[in-house]
């Protein structure tokens, strides 16, 4: 059977970063792989990519994370990006209303033309520019009134995104890139959407051209659908 | 998507239409085979103005050359390499520099000399017959101030340059060349001054200054000086190049007056040292060029925006801090400031780019090597140029070299696409950014700056042969990689290890010294030396189509998609065939906008000068702009446009005026006209080969209705807005409300007199080439004019036979019902009279621009109003009594009965209707308004099916030609006569149609109290049988009554002068349509004017058959 090679299987997943620009996107993938953060970090000019493990107690799951450029005349070019891709993450800065509305856009397009199947995460992200403190809860529950607190740099509820979100039926978090709130949160969460039945097995690693894959196994979905259990990532 | 092939052979035939195939990707058939201005223009790098003008085989006795030289309008060029320009050239002469240059770039060895950098043109005495000619340059003119004092102490350093030049033509074309630069250099001496101005910028001149002179700054060399060049200046050898080019530029003339010698190239592939490398940069691109021409430009535009902001300005700032940030230049103020007002600068002078991320990265890259003006002109030169399209909105140049790159991989490595393909690695992922930013994010900066040295000199092909080399280099370990990330990372990893030896194990001590970069560079230009400008020129062209129409679906998808909750109305497929209407209404019309300017550029320039010095114009933008692909040139859609865009849907909208339809088949013509009609349709036709658009009242509510911002311009979200609610609700409450809101100018819910006359104007306008949709064929409606079918059978011809008839039927009852039911505004108040009529008039603010430029005109000064009101008051009780019975229109002779009819009716109107009294301004509201339509089974059908059906939004009209022929007017109406109907499309029903909505709609709109009179009169006959005894005794007082009224608003409008014309129409008509059209607007007398012209040429020949054919036109009315 397919997972008799390895107790911990271990899958590639193609994300993709869509948002405006200066949301925050390559912020939020830095953080996620280096946990890290730059004040004047350079445009991404067509897309970065990289990659980041997150381990699953069932499996492990390789991110390949395409972060695309946010600036409005890339747009066409991002469906070269978001092919194939298994899931995604639509950015918007809950400082700046007009990034929400180009986040669904974004989903609409995601809807209709990437993978069937793609999971998708709103991500409001800049959460340390809000009154919010990070001791509020996590995993995209509500945040109590913070959308009416003034002197408060927050443009864009939680209820507002939240809502959306969960009627086009997407994952939703409010991060910080900056501190790091819920970032690995929200590629955790994503790794356990992803459908089983969409995991590829993982490819050769990098540079060090040591394992080339001629074919493809498919992954026989032995367990349910989803896994139960959340963890952290490795990293 | 859009039509364009018709367009372009248009183009083609208009104005030798061409694009400058390395300036512009926009790619058009006529990049097949480009003008020779262009090709000139690149060949020499020179700016658009110049065009070539002479050119002469010459052989100067300056070593090494031997080819031609070429006079422009300001720059003389020699080259060596074999092209020519001359109109009996043959395109591959003319393109050969797009070919193997072996590494001398396009311009090949030679020079460009701008003319004001001449200094003297001597001609020699020479044997043979032969011309030489012997030129002294301004080289060096920055020191010439200091030639009366110092003189001979300069002239030690200084030699002046002199180049002798013999030319190989037969007598009489040296003369005119030597003509020909004669007036060029008188020209060119205003520009000396400009000329020193920019070359005192240029480092060459500090560089080439005795060192006891020095002591003055340098010129700005960019952030380097300040803040260091990137790289090690002893690893890169930097003085030992300087010191080579501070020798090549004393013996071959600096910038302006440089002679490009084999050395020059060789020097460039080396690297060029930092200080002088912005300076090469641009005279190598040809931005030296651009900024001779108008050195002050960026000062300019940098003062004449200062303060404003924009879009691009917001993008601008977000990257300053995140451009190159690791070089200390742009940590520091300074460094930011300079980037930011060359970018600005630039967003201005080219909106159409604004600023594009990447940008941003290689402006930082040129600013740390020459100075902000350099820096913004090498940018226009790059997006213009160099990458044209890269920066773009749609950024089609990006994604079409991406295109060219795969296609180039695949026919050089074969195994490796192969490779990529099956592995599923998207290749543009890895080499987009390498294009968009010419490599300098990608290599270290040292080497990306070396591959630029190159790219200046030989163009974009330089691009394609680092990137294939790149990946033939990394062949091996690709091979291996199976997906995208370890194609990224086994590239990343051999970018970061360029420096490293690329043979490190060889013995060979020299081979060993070869770094990676070197070994790039050679496997770019020796291995893929078969690259060439026409290579990627070809794989482009090939390519264009694809990308574009990707980039377009893409664009659509988006739109549509973000049109808001209202476009859900609208099925996918009609947002989808809306949204291709809307760009290709408005694509269309900046095609012949473009078409019309070339031409008249075109005939200016050839009235102006002789025959051979008529050159093809030059131009920055294709014939192509406004693709959408191509990015925004507008998405707004101006009040022309929307009648031309509502003339493609809807056959109402289609102007009667006789158009010059190209699309008539010739069988079809009709003598009559025939002889006179423009047989080729005008290319310039503003309309294009469409019909031409009405321009109603009613289209301008719509517009108005439809423009919520008030910015005289709709967009596509408001084109979707606007048919969303006629044709999307589909209920026929919503769309009598809808109509009713566009004639309740003020919005308080009350349409008033004037109101409801421009409704049933509206009504009859829109139905007068018939009604579509779902209407019931009984004739049911009738009966509510008192009609029977017993009624209709027993008259000869039968009337109701055709909806359309009984539609005018039902306007004609609608006035009097709206009038019947109005309320009136103050009933008791007479003193309102006065208010109302200024109401009148002032409620349609634009009313006067109406009755000038619109089609019809409508009387609405105060005068017309009263009498209006009494016509009115006529017309609404008459038609109640009198179209008790129906009857068909008099289109034959009216008798003298029906005239006295008419004025006893309307006697006895007056008495009946109070509400009809002018003095009593009324209005109706909604509801009653709702209500009339309602009690007309036909209006009923109209608004709930026919109205919204006539747009047809899907599948467009089908053959717009026949369109305009099958008026529903009155004098049009034949009574269902197949056998003797105007066939479609043929002349005589065209000028019939015209004639019957003159006869109607000009009626009607000149003088109200027709509408009702028109389709009365339709009637007549019918009518007559049943009134015939009340006759008598009213006759004579009632005839004066009506010439009362009738005079001062029309005098030969009187009813009886009405149906007198009517039956002298077949021989008179041509002066009646004259006195017709006075009533009308000065268009509309134009028309009246142009139709008699034509008749009347056209009667010359052909007397014959057009009065037969006008007698028998008669017999058929009256039988």
């Amino acid at each position: 059977m397919a997972d008799s090679n390895a107790p911990k299987p271990s899958s590639s997943v193609k994300l993709v970063l869509l948002g405006e620009a200066a949301v925050g996107k390559s912020s939020l993938v830095l953080r996620f792989v280096n946990n890290d953060f730059q004040e004047n970090k350079e445009p991404t000019i067509g897309a970065a990519f990289l990659t980041q493990k997150c381990n699953l107690p069932s499996r492990t799951i390789k991110f390949e994370i395409w972060d695309t450029a946010g600036q409005e005349r890339f747009a066409s070019l991002a469906p070269m990006y978001y092919r194939n891709a298994q899931a995604a993450l639509v950015v918007y800065d809950l400082t700046k209303p007009t990034s929400l509305v180009k986040a669904k856009h974004w989903v609409a397009e995601l809807q209709r033309q990437a993978s069937p199947g793609i999971v998708i995460a709103l991500v409001g992200n800049k959460l340390d520019l809000t009154n919010d403190n990070e001791s509020g809860q996590g995993d995209g529950e509500g945040e109590g009134a913070e959308g009416e607190d003034s002197g408060d740099a927050r443009k864009v509820s939680t209820e507002e995104a939240k809502s959306y979100a969960e009627e086009e039926s997407l994952l939703f978090f409010e991060t910080s890139a900056k501190t790091g709130y819920n970032v690995t949160e929200v590629f955790t969460a994503i790794a356990n959407a992803i459908p089983e039945t969409s995991l590829k097995s993982t490819r050769g690693p990098g540079a060090s051209n040591a394992v080339s894959r001629g074919g493809e196994e498919q992954r026989v979905n032995l367990n349910g659908p989803r896994e139960a259990a959340k963890e952290g990532c490795a990293c | 998507m859009f039509n364009l092939s018709s367009f372009v052979q248009k183009a083609q035939s208009a104005a030798q239409q061409l694009i400058d195939p390395m300036q512009g990707l926009n790619l058009t058939n006529s990049d097949r085979n480009p003008s020779k201005a262009s090709l000139f223009q690149s060949q020499f790098r020179l700016p658009g103005s110049q065009t070539p003008l002479f050119e002469i085989p010459a052989e100067p006795y300056h070593p090494s050359f031997q080819r031609r030289l070429h006079l422009s309008e300001s720059y003389l060029c020699f080259s060596t390499t074999p092209t020519s320009f001359a109109q009996t050239a043959s395109t591959s002469t003319s393109s050969a520099f797009t070919g193997q240059t072996h590494g001398a770039g396009p311009s090949g060895n030679g020079f460009t000399f701008p003319l004001c950098a001449i200094r003297r043109v001597e001609r020699l005495n020479s044997q043979n017959f032969q011309f030489s000619l012997a030129i002294t340059t301004w080289n060096g003119i920055s020191q010439e101030q200091a030639k009366d004092k110092e003189a001979l102490k300069d002239r030690k350093d200084f030699r002046e340059q002199r180049i002798t030049v013999q030319l190989a033509g037969s007598r009489q074309t040296c003369e005119r060349f030597c003509d020909g630069l004669k007036k060029g250099l008188r020209g060119a001496v205003g520009s000396v001054g400009k000329l020193k101005r920019v070359v005192s910028e240029c480092y060459s001149e500090y560089l080439l200054r005795p060192e006891e002179k020095k002591s003055a700054a340098s010129p700005d060399a960019g952030l380097g000086v300040v803040f260091k060049y990137p790289g090690d200046p002893k690893k890169l050898r930097d003085r030992a190049k300087m010191r080579l080019w501070a020798e090549y530029l004393r013996d071959n003339g600096r910038n302006a007056t440089l002679i490009r010698q084999p050395t020059f190239h060789k020097l460039i592939r080396v690297g060029l040292p930092n200080r002088l490398r912005g300076e090469m940069w641009e005279l190598t691109s040809g931005s030296l060029y651009l900024r001779l021409e108008n050195p002050t430009l960026y000062t300019d535009t940098l003062d004449k925006f200062s303060g404003r902001e924009s879009l691009a300005i917001d993008e601008i700032e977000k990257d300053l801090n995140r451009s190159l940030p690791e070089y200390p230049g742009f940590q520091s103020e300074d460094g930011i400031n300079r980037l930011r007002r060359v970018l600005t600068a630039y967003s201005w002078i080219n909106p159409d780019v604004g600023y594009c991320q990447a940008m941003n990265i290689v402006v930082a890259a040129l600013l740390i090597y020459m100075s902000e003006t350099q820096a913004f002109f090498l940018l226009s030169a790059l997006c213009d140029r160099l990458v044209p399209g890269y920066y773009s909105s749609t950024m089609y140049g990006t994604l079409l070299d991406q295109k060219v790159f795969e296609s180039l991989v695949e026919k050089t490595m074969p195994i490796l696409w192969e490779h990529l393909v099956k592995s599923d690695v998207q290749l543009s992922v890895v080499s987009l950014p390498w294009f968009l930013s010419l490599y300098i994010n990608s290599m270290p900066l040292v080497f990306a700056f070396r591959v630029l040295d190159v790219f200046f000199v030989e163009g974009p092909k330089v691009l394609f042969q680092v990137g294939l080399a790149i990946l033939r280099i990394n062949g091996e370990e690709l091979l291996d990689a199976a997906d995208d990330g370890a194609f990224i990372s086994v590239l990343k990893s051999y970018f970061s290890r360029l420096d490293e030896s690329a043979h490190p194990k060889s013995e060979n001590p020299k081979l060993r010294a070869i770094n990676r970069f070197q070994e790039l560079m050679v496997v770019a230009f020796k291995e893929f030396s078969a690259i060439t400008h026409s290579t990627i020129q070809d794989l482009r062209l090939k390519n264009k189509d694809a990308v574009l129409n990707n980039i377009e679906n893409f664009a659509k998808r988006t739109a549509i998609r973000n049109l808001g909750p209202d476009s859900k109305l609208l099925s996918p497929e009609e947002l989808g065939a809306l949204y291709d209407r809307f760009f290709g209404v408005l694509y269309e019309r900046q095609q012949r906008d473009h078409i019309i300017q070339e031409e008249q550029i075109r005939r200016a320039k050839a009235s102006k000068t002789r025959a051979s010095e008529a050159f093809p114009e030059h131009h920055d933008h294709g014939v192509e702009k406004g693709r959408v692909g191509l990015g925004p040139s507008t998405s707004l859609m101006d009040y022309d446009a929307f009648r031309e865009f509502l003339a493609s849907v809807s056959k109402w909208a289609i102007s009667d005026a006789p158009p010059a339809s190209p699309r008539r088949d010739p069988s079809d013509r009709n003598p009559y006209f025939g002889s006179f009609r423009r047989s080729d349709p005008n290319p310039l036709s503003p309309w294009g080969t469409g019909p031409e658009p009405a321009n109603h009242e009613f289209m301008q509510r719509l517009f108005r209705k439809w423009d919520v911002t008030n910015s005289s311009s709709l967009t596509l979200q408001n084109v979707v807005t606007g048919l969303a609610q006629i044709k999307g609700g589909r209920d026929i409450m919503g769309t009598i409300t809808y109509f009713f809101e566009l004639y309740d100018d003020d919005g308080d819910g009350k349409v008033d007199r004037e109101g409801i006359l421009r409704v049933s104007e509206a009504l009859l306008f829109l139905s007068r080439r018939g009604l579509e949709g779902v209407l019931s064929n009984s004739n049911s409606t009738t009966v509510l004019n008192g009609m029977t079918e017993a009624d209709s059978t027993s008259l000869s011809p039968p009337i109701g036979g055709t909806v359309n008839e009984r539609f005018l039927g039902s306007v004609s009852a609608f006035i009097r019902r709206c009038f019947e039911y109005a309320d009136p505004d103050h009933p008791d108040n007479q003193d309102e009279l006065a208010q109302a009529r200024s109401h009148n008039t002032s409620f349609i603010p634009e009313e006067d621009k109406v009755v000038e430029d619109g089609a019809f005109t409508i009387g609405d000064d105060g005068d017309d109003d009263e009498e209006e009101g009494d016509l009115l008051a006529f017309e609404g009780s008459s038609a109640e009594k009198l179209d008790l019975t129906p009857r068909p229109p008099a289109l034959g002779k009216p008798t003298a009965q029906d005239t006295t009819q008419r004025a006893v009716s309307k006697a006895q109107s007056e008495k009946a209707n109070v509400a009809l009294d002018p003095s009593n301004p009324l209005h109706i509201t909604l509801p009653t308004f709702r209500m009339v339509v309602l009690a007309d089974e036909l209006l009923e059908q109209f608004f709930e099916s026919s109205f919204p059906t006539s747009l047809h939004i899907i599948d467009g009209l089908p053959n717009v030609a026949s369109q305009s022929s099958s008026l529903t007017t009155f004098s049009s109406l034949n009574f269902n006569r197949p056998a003797v109907a105007p066939p479609p499309g043929t002349q005589p029903g065209l000028a019939g149609a015209g004639r019957g909505l003159r006869g109607v709609l000009d009626n009607i709109v000149t003088d109200a109290s027709r509408v009702a009179a028109e389709v009365r009169r339709r009637m007549e006959e019918a009518q007559r049988e049943l009134e015939k005894n009340a006759l008598p005794g009213q006759r004579d007082e009632d005839e004066e009554d009506e010439e009362d009224l009738q005079g001062p608003i029309k005098p030969s409008g009187a009813y009886s002068g009405d149906a007198e014309r009517r039956s002298v129409r077949s021989s008179d008509r041509d002066l009646l349509d004259g006195a017709d059209a006075d009533a009308g607007s000065s268009k509309e007398i134009d028309n009246a004017n142009q139709s008699r012209l034509e008749t009347n040429i056209g009667q010359e020949g052909r007397i014959g058959p057009a009065n037969n054919n006008a007698t028998q036109r008669i017999v058929e009315f009256e039988s």
